[in-house]
C-alpha cells in the first residue's frame, strides 16, 4: 500500500524518485526502464507468475520478481544485465514449448513481442521443442462473444483477475493441475457460465488466449485504419471507448485504461454493441409519406415540406399548437440547438424528452430539497462509501461499471443494502435486501425514518446548520412518521420489522453513507414522494455535503444529464434556470440575437402531456428527434392514436423505429459514431464525443439539420462551422459549464460545476452549501398513499417493468447488434412458481397478459425472482409491448408515468388453432 | 442422497467446500460428483460455477466423471516403480479388461494412479476405497479384486 510518501530507488544507476510502497515494475516502466513481464497489469494485484520481470535487488538473495517488489527508501536494484537477460530468455523459451505459436493478426500479442525481443522468433534458435501438440489442449469457443484456446494460454491469472478484481464476477478460474491445467468458465463450457461477455478478460489477455469473436475473420490490426476515443453510446456511465476502425468500419471496441469514469472497464453493450452503427438498415436518405408509403426524397424536398407545414401550423394555430422532442442520446450540441430551434423557430416551450419518463421525480424532488438533480458524487465513490443504499436500482444491468465499483466496495468492507422489490443479481452481493411490495417505497422509507428517531441517530448538528427550519423541520417530520412503526411497516410493505430496523441502523450510523436511486423510486405517481422520503433520510442523518456521502440517480441514457443541463425542459433554460426568470430570459435573447419578446416566458407541456394535447388537438406539430414514443411511452393506444391525429410529425433518427410508422416525414440523423460533441454522464462529467466512420449515405448530424430548418423557417439559430463553436455557445448559455471547453476536456471530462476556465471541475456535491436560495436544505415529510391501481379480481396481478443487460430501452440501437441479440433477444414475463401453480401455467408457455388499456403475448417464466402476486417484465420488445398495460396517469408534481404499476391479468395462450372454414 | 441434506449440514461459508465435496461424493454412493451437486453446491455457497468445478478438477481425490463402485489408486512412487508398478499396472488392467483411467463396463471398478500412498515398506501398493494393500503380484491382485467382484 502507499503511504503518500515518497522515497528514492535506483534502477540501473538511475534515481528514480516514486511513492512508497508503490509496485516497483510499475516505476521503472513509467520511467521507461522496459522490464519484460506477461502476467503484470497494472489494474490487478500483482501475480508473480510468469517470472518475466526478474531482477537483482541488493541484499536479497537470488533473482526477485520486480512485480512483487513494493518500493521503499534506498533500494539498489539491477533491472538489465547479461544473467538476467539469459534468464529471461530461458523462462521465455521454456513458456513458449507448451504454446501454440499460430498468429493470425487479430489481437495484440505481448508474448509474440517479448519473443521476437529475446530473438527466439525462428524455433532453431530455442532450446526446447515444442510438445503443446502432444498436451491436447483444447478451445472453448461456446461464448457468443469470445474464444479461449488453451494451447495459447501462459497461464498468467490476468483473465481470473480481470473477472475477479476489476468486474466483481469471479467467472473464471483454472481447472486440472500442471500442464493440463485451463482457464475455465462454469463447467467448462462457456455458453452455460455465468460469463455476461463483459471481454475484460479479453482486454488484459496477453497472448490471444482470448480473443473476440465478431469480426474476427474480417479484423487485422495492422489494417487498423485509425483508433478514435470517445464515449459510449449506451447507459449514463459513461464510458470511454476506443473505436477501432478498419475499411470505414468500427471492428472492436476497447475500454480506455487511464481515465474516469472506467478505467478500461466496459460492459458487453460497450464492447459488443457497435455494430448497430453499419447495419444495413441505417435510414440513408430523407423519407417523405407518399398515399401511406414512405419514399425516398432530396433533402432539398424534405426540408422545403417540413418548412412549410410547421410553418403553417405555427402561422394558422399558433406557436404552441407545435411541440419537439430532444433526444438523451444526442449530443449537448445537439440538444442545445434543438431547445434554441423550438423556442426561437416554434416559439414554444413545448419542449422535453425521455427523461420525463425515467428521472422526472427524482430531479423534481432533489431540486426541491436540495437545489440541483444531479448525482452528488463521482463514481468512484461507489467503491470508497462506508455504506450504500441502492433503491429501485438493478444496477448490474442496468449501470453494470457502475456496479463494478460497489462490488469492489463490498469486497472492502463497505455495508450494501439493496431495496427492491425483485430480485436483482446486486442481492448476491448484498449484506440486507429489503423486499417491499410495488408502490409501498414511502412506508418503508418512512418506517426506516422514524427508527432513526426513536434511537436518536439523527445527526442534530447537520439539522441545526445545514436544514431549513432546523429544529422545528425535524419536530414536523418526526410527527409525520410517527405511525410508521416497523409492525405497521410490515403490514404495508411485508418487510420484517427486524430487518428494517437493521436498515435503519446500518444507513445511519455509517462514517459515511451513498444513496443510488433508480427507476424503481421514480416511475411511480408518488415518484416525487419516494425521493423526498429517501432524501428526508438521507437529510436528518448527516449523510450528505460531506465526501463519500450524498445521492446519486445513475442515468439511464449516455446524455440524459446533458440534454437538461443545455435546457431541452418545458419549464428549464440551459443551466436549470426557470424560462419564467425574466432577467435570464433576457440575457439568453442577447446571447441568441433575439429580443427578449420573441422568447416564451410561460413553461411547456412536457413528454406525456404533448401526447394528450395532440390527442386532444391542441398540439398539431411534433418534431421528435432521437427519440421512440411508441415504445417508451405509458398506455401505447393511447400514443398510438394521439400521433395518428397529429397534422404533421417529423422523426429524425438513425433508423426506422416503431415511431416513424406515424411520421409524414423521416430525416436521416448520424450516429454517435459520426460526429463530434460531447455527452454529460452520471457524475456530471462532460466528456467528448469524436467521429470515426462517415455517415451513410445523406445522413446528417442532427444540429446540421436544425440550422438548416431554421433558416428555411426564416429564423435563423445560428451559424456554427464545429460542434466546439456551439459548445463555446453552451458554455456561455449555461454559467456550471462555464469554465469548461473542448481543449480543457481532450483526454479526461470535467464534472460541472465548472464555472471558470481555472476552475478544475466539483467531484462532490454540497459541500459548502447546498443550492437553495439560503444554502440550507428543506424537508419534505410525506405520507404513505395506498396505489391508485391494485389488483383486482378482474386483474390480480401487479405488473413491473424493467431492463435487461442484453438490450437496452427501446432497442432501436442494441437489438441491431447479433452479439447482443445472441444473449437475449427474447420477451418474457417472470410469475412466481405459487402463482404459476395456481394459474396452471407451466414455464415456457405462451401466455396473454392484458386488462383495460391493452394486451400482449409473451412467454411466461415461473421464478422466485418477483413476490407472489407481482410479476416483471423487460421492456424492449416492441412485439411485446409493455406499455400497452401501463397507464398515462402522471405524479402531479413531477408528470411522470408509473411504469412500474400496472395492475392486469394472465391467461394461456390457447394453442388450438381456428381453422377457417 | 439429495444435496441439500448434505449441504445443510455446513454453514454456507467458502471455507466449507472441500469438505462439502468430499461429502456428496462419498456419500452418494456415486463415487463421482455430478454437474447437479457441483451447481447446488454453488448455489448454496453463493459462488460460481467455475470456482466449484475448479476445486473438483484440481484434486485427483474428486471427479466429476463417472466412477465405478469402487476406486483402486495405484502407487506411482518411484519406489513401487522400482518394485515393480509397472508389470502390477499390466496385470490389473488384464484383470479388469480397462486402461488406467477407465471404469469397468459392469461400473465396479475405475483404475485410476496415485501419488505416494506412503508405504514403500510393502511396495508394490495400492488402495481400494479407503482400504490399503500391499506386496502386489499376481495372485494377490487375482485374490483381492475376485472378493470385491463377490462381495
Amino acid at each position: 500500500m502507499s503511504t503518500g510518501k515518497r522515497s528514492t530507488v535506483h534502477i540501473d544507476g538511475r534515481e528514480i524518485s516514486a511513492l512508497e510502497g508503490s509496485n516497483l515494475l510499475q516505476v521503472a516502466r513509467e520511467n521507461g526502464i522496459d522490464i519484460p513481464g506477461l502476467c503484470y497489469h497494472k489494474r490487478l494485484s500483482p501475480t508473480g507468475a510468469c517470472r518475466l520481470c526478474v531482477t537483482r535487488i541488493e541484499g536479497r538473495p537470488g533473482l526477485v520478481m520486480a512485480c512483487t517488489v513494493a518500493v521503499r527508501e534506498g533500494l539498489r536494484v539491477t533491472a538489465f544485465d547479461d544473467e538476467l537477460e539469459e534468464a529471461r530468455r530461458h523462462t521465455l523459451d521454456y513458456l513458449l514449448a507448451e504454446h501454440d505459436d499460430d498468429y493470425d493478426g487479430t489481437w495484440r500479442d505481448e508474448l509474440r513481442e517479448l519473443t521476437d525481443r529475446y530473438g527466439l522468433t525462428d524455433p532453431a534458435a530455442r532450446r526446447y521443442p515444442n510438445i503443446c501438440r502432444e498436451i491436447g489442449y483444447h478451445a472453448d469457443e461456446s461464448s457468443p462473444v469470445l474464444t479461449y484456446d488453451a494451447a495459447k494460454c501462459i497461464k498468467c491469472f490476468r483473465c481470473i483477475k480481470a473477472c475477479e478484481e476489476i468486474q466483481g464476477k469471479s467467472v473464471l478460474s483454472f481447472s486440472e493441475r500442471g500442464i493440463a491445467s485451463h482457464i475455465i468458465a462454469g463447467f467448462d463450457r462457456w455458453e452455460e457460465s455465468e460469463c455476461d461477455g463483459c471481454g475484460e478478460c479479453v482486454q488484459l489477455c496477453p497472448t490471444g488466449a482470448l480473443v473476440e469473436k465478431p469480426h474476427r475473420a474480417t479484423i487485422r490490426l495492422d489494417r487498423l485504419e485509425r483508433k478514435v476515443i470517445s464515449t459510449c453510446p449506451y447507459c449514463g456511465v459513461g464510458c470511454q471507448i476506443e473505436l477501432n476502425v478498419q475499411e470505414g468500419r468500427i471492428v472492436r471496441v476497447n475500454g480506455v485504461e487511464d481515465f474516469s469514469p472506467n478505467y478500461g472497464r466496459l460492459c458487453v453493450k460497450g464492447r459488443f454493441g457497435c455494430d448497430f452503427v453499419a447495419h444495413p438498415a441505417r435510414l440513408t436518405t430523407p423519407l417523405v409519406r407518399r398515399q401511406g408509403e414512405l419514399v425516398p426524397v432530396s433533402w432539398d424536398e424534405a426540408l422545403t415540406l417540413i418548412a412549410e407545414r410547421f410553418g403553417a401550423i405555427r402561422d394558422g394555430h399558433g406557436p404552441d399548437a407545435l411541440a419537439g422532442y430532444a433526444s438523451a442520446k444526442c449530443t449537448n450540441e445537439d440538444n442545445y440547438l434543438f431547445q434554441k430551434f423550438v423556442r426561437r423557430v416554434f416559439g414554444t416551450n413545448n419542449l422535453d424528452y425521455c427523461t420525463r419518463l425515467c428521472h422526472a421525480s427524482t430531479v423534481t424532488a432533489m431540486l426541491r430539497s436540495i437545489g440541483d438533480g444531479a448525482g452528488t458524487n463521482s463514481i468512484e465513490d461507489f467503491a470508497r462509501t462506508d455504506c450504500l443504499f441502492v433503491t429501485g436500482n438493478n444496477m448490474i444491468e442496468t449501470h453494470p461499471v457502475t456496479a463494478t465499483y460497489v462490488k469492489a466496495g463490498v469486497r472492502t468492507g463497505m455495508k450494501l443494502i439493496v431495496c427492491d422489490p425483485k430480485w436483482t443479481p446486486l442481492v448476491k452481493h448484498a449484506h440486507i435486501w429489503l423486499q417491499p411490495r410495488l408502490g409501498t417505497d414511502v412506508a418503508l422509507l418512512n418506517g426506516m425514518i422514524r427508527q432513526i428517531f426513536e434511537e436518536d441517530l439523527v445527526d442534530r448538528q447537520f439539522v441545526d446548520e445545514r436544514i431549513q427550519g432546523g429544529q422545528d423541520a425535524l419536530r414536523e417530520l418526526r410527527l409525520q412518521v410517527e405511525a410508521y412503526t416497523p409492525e405497521v411497516v410490515e403490514t404495508i410493505t411485508t418487510v420484517p420489522a427486524d430487518l428494517l430496523v437493521e436498515a435503519a441502523r446500518t444507513y445511519a450510523r455509517a462514517p459515511t453513507a451513498m444513496i443510488a436511486t433508480g427507476m424503481g423510486m421514480s416511475q411511480q405517481v408518488t415518484g416525487t414522494n419516494n425521493v423526498f422520503a429517501l432524501i428526508n433520510m438521507m437529510l436528518i442523518t448527516g449523510q450528505i455535503g460531506r465526501e463519500r456521502c450524498g445521492i446519486d440517480p445513475p442515468r439511464g441514457q449516455n446524455n440524459v444529464q446533458g440534454a437538461t443541463d443545455v435546457g431541452c425542459s418545458p419549464r428549464l433554460f440551459p443551466g436549470y434556470i426557470p424560462v419564467t426568470d425574466e432577467a435570464n430570459r433576457t440575457r439568453m435573447a442577447a446571447l441568441w440575437g433575439v429580443s427578449g419578446e420573441v422568447l416564451p416566458a410561460d413553461p411547456g407541456l412536457s413528454t406525456v402531456e404533448i401526447m394528450h394535447a395532440a390527442h386532444e388537438g391542441r398540439v398539431r406539430g411534433l418534431y421528435i428527434m432521437g427519440e421512440n414514443p411508441m415504445v417508451t411511452d405509458p398506455d401505447l393506444n393511447h400514443t398510438r392514436e394521439s400521433l395518428e391525429r397529429l397534422d404533421f410529425l417529423v422523426v429524425q433518427d438513425i433508423f426506422e423505429t416503431e415511431t416513424t410508422r406515424y411520421a409524414h416525414v423521416v430525416l436521416p440523423a448520424a450516429s454517435f459514431a459520426e460526429k463530434e460533441g460531447t455527452f454529460v454522464n452520471s457524475d456530471r462529467r462532460v466528456l467528448r464525443v469524436r467521429k470515426a466512420v462517415e455517415s451513410p449515405g445523406e445522413a446528417r448530424e442532427d444540429w446540421r439539420i436544425l440550422v438548416e430548418l431554421a433558416e428555411r423557417m426564416g429564423a435563423p439559430i445560428g451559424q456554427y462551422e464545429s460542434a466546439r463553436e456551439i459548445f463555446e455557445e453552451i458554455a456561455r448559455a449555461a454559467p456550471m459549464l462555464g469554465g469548461i471547453s473542448y481543449g480543457r476536456i481532450e483526454t479526461e471530462g470535467i464534472q460541472w460545476p465548472c464555472p471558470a476556465a481555472d476552475h478544475p471541475g466539483t467531484a462532490t456535491l454540497f459541500l459548502e452549501r447546498f443550492n437553495t436560495p439560503d444554502g440550507r436544505a428543506i424537508l419534505n415529510p410525506v405520507d404513505h398513499v395506498e396505489p391508485g391501481e391494485r389488483s383486482s379480481e378482474r386483474f390480480p396481478f401487479i405488473l413491473n417493468s424493467g431492463r435487461l443487460l442484453y438490450q437496452y430501452h427501446s432497442a432501436t440501437m442494441s437489438r441491431r447488434n447479433n452479439s447482443l441479440n445472441s444473449f437475449v433477444n427474447e420477451s418474457y414475463v417472470l410469475m412466481n412458481p405459487l402463482d404459476a401453480r395456481r394459474q396452471e401455467l407451466s414455464d415456457g408457455e405462451r401466455v396473454r397478459l392484458y386488462n383495460g388499456r391493452g394486451e400482449l403475448t409473451t412467454t411466461l417464466r415461473a421464478s422466485k425472482e418477483v413476490a407472489p402476486g407481482e410479476l416483471f417484465m423487460p421492456w424492449h420488445f416492441s412485439e411485446s409491448p409493455v406499455n400497452n398495460l401501463t397507464r398515462g396517469e402522471l405524479d402531479p408534481l413531477s408528470r411522470i408515468a408509473p411504469f412500474k404499476l400496472s395492475a392486469c391479468a394472465v391467461e394461456r395462450v390457447s394453442t388450438h388453432t381456428v381453422r377457417g372454414q | 442422497m439429495v444435496p441439500t441434506q448434505t449441504l445443510r449440514k455446513h454453514p454456507p461459508l467458502q471455507e466449507n467446500l472441500l469438505l462439502i465435496l468430499h461429502e456428496l461424493q462419498n456419500g452418494s454412493g456415486r463415487n463421482y460428483l455430478t454437474e447437479e451437486d457441483l451447481q447446488a453446491v454453488a448455489e448454496y455457497l453463493n459462488i460460481t460455477r467455475a470456482a466449484v468445478y475448479g476445486v473438483a478438477t484440481y484434486y485427483s481425490m474428486l471427479s466429476v466423471k463417472p466412477r465405478g463402485r469402487h476406486v483402486i489408486r495405484l502407487c506411482k512412487s518411484p519406489v513401487c516403480d522400482m518394485m515393480g508398478a509397472p508389470g502390477v499396472t499390466r496385470i490389473l488392467e488384464e484383470l479388469l479388461g480397462v486402461a488406467v483411467g477407465e471404469t469397468t463396463p459392469d461400473g465396479v471398478f475405475t483404475l485410476e494412479e496415485s501419488a505416494c500412498l506412503g508405504r514403500c515398506d510393502s511396495a508394490v501398493s495400492m488402495m481400494i476405497d479407503g482400504q490399503y494393500y500391499g506386496a502386489l503380484d499376481a495372485p494377490a491382485l487375482a485374490r483381492i479384486i475376485g472378493r470385491f467382484r463377490r462381495g
